[in-house]
């Protein structure tokens, strides 16, 4: 059987967890937001029931996150709630650098909980780490190995250019050796070498185009970057883990005709990304998550301010989805964080330390979470 | 199915094994003059000119030249008023039932000088129907000119500080039509700015309204506030994330320093309070501030005094009192900020790491922040502080070992090989951005970050080749360069070309046996003349060039 796989979709910004997955029959969530960012419970634009709640609070996904119900309706996809980063931070930045490095008072040369599986597991293949993106996340910080792309053209260097083996060879001799860029140039040489010994390339030595078995939604920002994970993964590159960065989750003002198109997006291309895996599937496995939720109460400026526990979604072969995991803490004053935000009773790092012991098959999860020894949710079977 | 570690060796690690053995530590270890060291520092990059300059003025009076150079000057006006730049679009309507034609030209700039009256049209949706990329074409004209500016400005410190500046209080000038068509005006407050005095650039930038917009000021009023301003001036903008202690306490009176007069670091507290304090700073767009009450149709920053929360605040452990007059809040709010020893030492930091190296000497960086200190009223505090930096013996002793990112990458290739910048399109926007650079369009209020540690990825090596090979197609546009024109009479074999190339580039040739090595790499054979053929020359001379800009002497400052 193939390696498992795991990807991470990263809702920067600080997705609003509270409007994604809604307690939409909670009275203080009422109370707190106008109709506009809330979800309704009845009338034209409703949203979709979750089965198996795990509190009274007639939960409902948003009525654009039409793809992420029918994926928890046929219980492949499993959702937590009021889960995050137990840290008192409301900073986008320092949210997602604890989060993704998670090896608190450790300093940056512990790198990040990715970047220390993979410098314990070694991946063997040629291309183990794909971060989609212009950068790799902190969460791949510290790691060999790791290439950055929006596409997997992008991993070809001087791709169909009449001197493409001649600067390839310049490259390697100019900078293989480079401290700082030596890497790199390694990782992007013998991924060219790799990438065009098994795709088929036109007169002019472009890739043709990706072929998915079914169709992403279009002018879909996140069908691009899933699309070049599933490629890969078809492909056979040995891929191990990638990170994909979605943004524009910061929702301060008019966020509600805003966050229904992010929703929009997240959805349809999850659902299309999940589809297209077709038997891969039996391999892979998805965290979406955020560097935190929303402000209970709205703002003056139609918007949400930073806020603290949100909703993580899990898919993957061994996920028992269709289901909630987590307690909810409730949106009474006094149930809240600071009296403002929504509590956090699942640290983020049980969800990822679970997938990564029962679905990655690494055990060692105190190398990629030190000092944490919080139990799992037992989400996956 | 993945290869094997044998395969994977045999496959791709042979050429490099071959290769690597063979680097000659002369070509690793070659002297950089200070002239290059300065140049490649403190401008975009070391023409021979620009070199020539340098060594006949001297360091301190070249220096001093630069720091006394105005925004602009009668070569770069000629330069931007002959430039153009395609707009096109389909034929559409709005939701109004405005429509419009369609549209291709190749126009000249018509925004630069423009006053932020005269770009209400751009964000009027209710009267006026128009492209969404006429609503736009300010930022467009801005990201265009930038490229121009890079390569061609007389005053090349000033605009490398700009360019700092644009990355310190980052705005995406594509998040929206507000955004965009206010962004002439912010990019031209950046420049005159650039070398002035902070706590008057902060002010000009909290009411710039292309940052109202980016970061949603204009629309916060009490209450609840919108904090997210407030929220990245105090992380980004001045005491920084450094600075930031909320994970200590959620009472301002345990924050060290704050009962004493002044806290040393802030919390959430501070950014609730100090987002009261800037309600009502708004932009005067005719909108509706109550029934029957509008902002005026200035184009300007406008308070909007019923919008404020007039209520006592307590910041940073400073009170507030209660009922101030209007905008005395948030003057007061900037002042502290702007003179917080937390703001110099943040800000400080970044200065010394963008002019000299990702982890500049504490040493350099005190230096910094006391002339910062000395001068928090002068009015050219920022160019004392560059000029300290420059001056300082940390600067003359550290080697090149700042990595280029993708807009200096570029606009240093073009200036080091005389490369004639005029009107280019926007597709060199597109090439960055596959390098990991969005000009004027990074997402993250961060704007793009500072250590290698975030650039050095397959990504970038991925997109420098690129842009090495393809700068001077024709497809390109951006720029006009015949380099066979440029290369001297007595430059007859292809060895030859690489070392003139090299030393054009980067002040350094490569020894025989890595001219040699590039030759026969991109002329088939070590000792391969020039070709007769202009194009097979130029199409040579192309390659030569990229691997002179792909070597750690071009790429590292």
């Amino acid at each position: 059987m193939a390696d498992p796989i795991l990807v991470v979709i990263f809702l920067r910004g600080g997705a609003d967890g509270l409007s994604l997955i809604s307690p939409s029959g909670d009275k203080d969530y009422a109370a707190a937001r106008p109709s506009g960012l809330r979800v309704a419970r009845k009338g034209e634009n409703v949203g979709y029931v979750l089965k198996n709640a795990n509190a009274d609070a007639d939960f409902r996904f948003h009525p654009r996150a039409k793809g992420l119900s029918e994926l928890y309706d046929s219980d492949e996809l499993a959702v937590v709630h009021a889960a995050g980063l137990i840290d008192a931070t409301r900073s986008h930045f320092d949210a997602e650098d604890r989060m993704e490095r998670a090896a608190p008072g450790q300093g940056t040369s512990a790198g990040g909980w990715l970047g220390r599986w993979m410098n314990a597991v070694r991946p063997e293949g040629i291309l183990p780490a794909l971060a989609i993106g212009a950068a790799a996340p902190d969460s791949l910080r510290g790691a060999q190995g790791v290439a950055v792309a929006e596409e997997i053209n992008a991993l070809r260097a001087a791709a169909g250019h009449g001197y493409s083996t001649a600067i390839r060879a310049l490259l390697a001799r100019q900078l293989g050796g480079d401290a700082i860029l030596g890497a790199p140039v390694k990782r992007l040489l013998s991924l060219s070498d790799a990438i065009e010994a098994r795709v088929a390339l036109d007169e002019n030595g472009n890739m043709r185009a990706y072929q998915p078995s079914v169709d992403y939604p279009k002018d879909n920002p996140l069908s691009g970057s899933l699309k070049t994970v599933a490629q890969t993964i078809k492909l056979g590159l040995g891929l191990r883990v990638s990170t994909v960065d979605f943004g524009n989750w910061d929702t301060h003002v008019d966020q509600a005709g805003q966050f229904a198109d992010q929703v929009n997006i997240l959805s349809s291309a999850l659902l299309a990304f999940w589809r297209d895996l077709e038997n891969h599937r039996d391999n892979v496995s998805v965290v979406v998550m955020s560097e935190f939720g929303r402000r209970l109460k709205s703002n003056e400026s139609g918007g949400t301010d930073h806020g603290h526990g949100n909703a993580m979604m899990m898919l993957g072969p061994k996920v028992k989805g269709g289901r909630m995991y987590g307690a909810w803490p409730g949106l009474a004053n006094g149930d809240l964080d600071e009296g403002a935000d929504l509590a956090i009773t699942t640290d983020y790092r049980s969800v990822l330390a679970e997938m990564m012991a029962g679905h990655m098959g690494f055990a060692q999860t105190g190398t990629l979470f030190p000092a944490f020894t919080g139990s799992a949710l037992r989400y996956l079977s | 199915m993945p290869l094997n570690r044998r395969e994977f060796n045999l496959s791709a690690l042979t050429l490099m094994a071959a290769v690597l053995s063979k680097i000659s530590p002369a070509y690793a270890s070659a002297q950089v003059s200070p002239a290059f060291k300065a140049l490649n520092r403190l401008t975009f990059g070391a023409p021979p000119e620009a070199v020539a300059e340098f060594e006949q003025f001297g360091f301190e009076v070249w220096l001093d030249r630069e720091l006394a150079k105005p925004a602009s000057n009668d070569d770069l006006k000629r330069r931007l008023s002959a430039a153009t730049l395609l707009i096109e679009y389909e034929a559409d309507r709005d939701d109004q039932k405005h429509s419009w034609p369609a549209r291709k030209d190749v126009i000249p700039y018509q925004y630069l000088g423009a006053s932020g009256e005269s770009l209400l049209p751009l964000i009027d949706f209710e009267t006026l129907g128009m492209s969404y990329e006429e609503r736009i074409r300010p930022a467009r004209e801005v990201q265009a000119a930038s490229l121009i500016r890079a390569v061609h400005a007389d005053a090349q410190l000033r605009e490398v500080m700009t360019q700092f500046w644009h990355d310190h209080f980052s705005v995406n000038s594509m998040r929206d039509e507000h955004t965009a068509a206010y962004f002439v005006l912010y990019d031209r407050m950046m420049r005159v700015q650039a070398l002035g005095n902070f706590r008057q650039l902060l002010g000009e930038v909290t009411r710039s309204p292309s940052m109202l917009y980016y970061l949603n000021n204009e629309a916060s009023r009490a209450s609840p506030a919108n904090e997210n301003f407030a929220r990245e001036l105090l992380e980004l903008h001045t005491l920084g994330a450094e600075n930031y202690a909320n994970d200590q306490t959620t009472s301002w009176a345990d924050v060290p320093g704050a009962k004493e007069g002044l806290a040393e670091f802030y919390i959430d507290q501070d950014v609730y309070e100090a987002a009261r304090a800037l309600t009502g700073w708004s932009f005067g767009d005719g909108r509706e501030v109550a029934a029957g009450d509008n902002a005026p149709l200035s184009g300007a920053f406008h308070y909007i005094d019923r919008w404020h929360d007039p209520y006592q605040k307590r910041i940073l452990g400073v009170e507030f009192r209660a009922n101030a007059g209007p905008m005395e809040d948030g003057e007061k709010l900037l002042d502290m900020l702007a003179r917080h020893p937390g703001t110099a030492r943040f800000v400080c930091g970044k200065i010394c790491r963008r002019l000299l190296s990702d982890e500049p000497p504490t040493s350099l960086a005190d230096k910094a922040v006391q002339v910062w200190s000395e001068n928090f009223d002068s009015p050219d505090q920022i160019a004392k502080v560059v000029r300290a930096v420059a001056l300082s013996p940390e600067f003359a002793d550290a080697p090149p070992q700042k990595l280029k990112r993708p807009f200096e990458f570029m606009a240093s290739f073009y200036r080091a090989v005389g490369a004639e910048v005029s009107s280019p399109p926007l597709d060199f926007i597109w090439t960055l951005s596959q390098a990991g650079w969005n000009q004027h369009e990074c997402r993250p209020p961060t704007g793009h970050l500072d250590v290698a540690e975030h650039w050095a990825n397959t990504n970038l090596v991925s997109g420098f080749a690129s842009i090495a090979l393809n700068a001077l197609e024709d497809s390109n546009g951006a720029a006009k360069l015949a380099l066979a024109s440029a290369t001297p009479k007595d430059v007859k074999s292809a060895a030859d070309g690489v070392r003139f190339w090299a030393a054009r580039l980067h002040g350094s040739p490569p020894p025989d046996d890595a001219a040699g090595f590039t030759a026969a790499q991109l002329a088939g054979d070590a000792d391969a003349a020039l070709p007769d053929d202009p194009g097979e020359r130029e199409v040579l001379l192309r390659g030569i060039v990229a691997a002179a800009a792909l070597s750690p002497q071009f790429l590292f400052r």
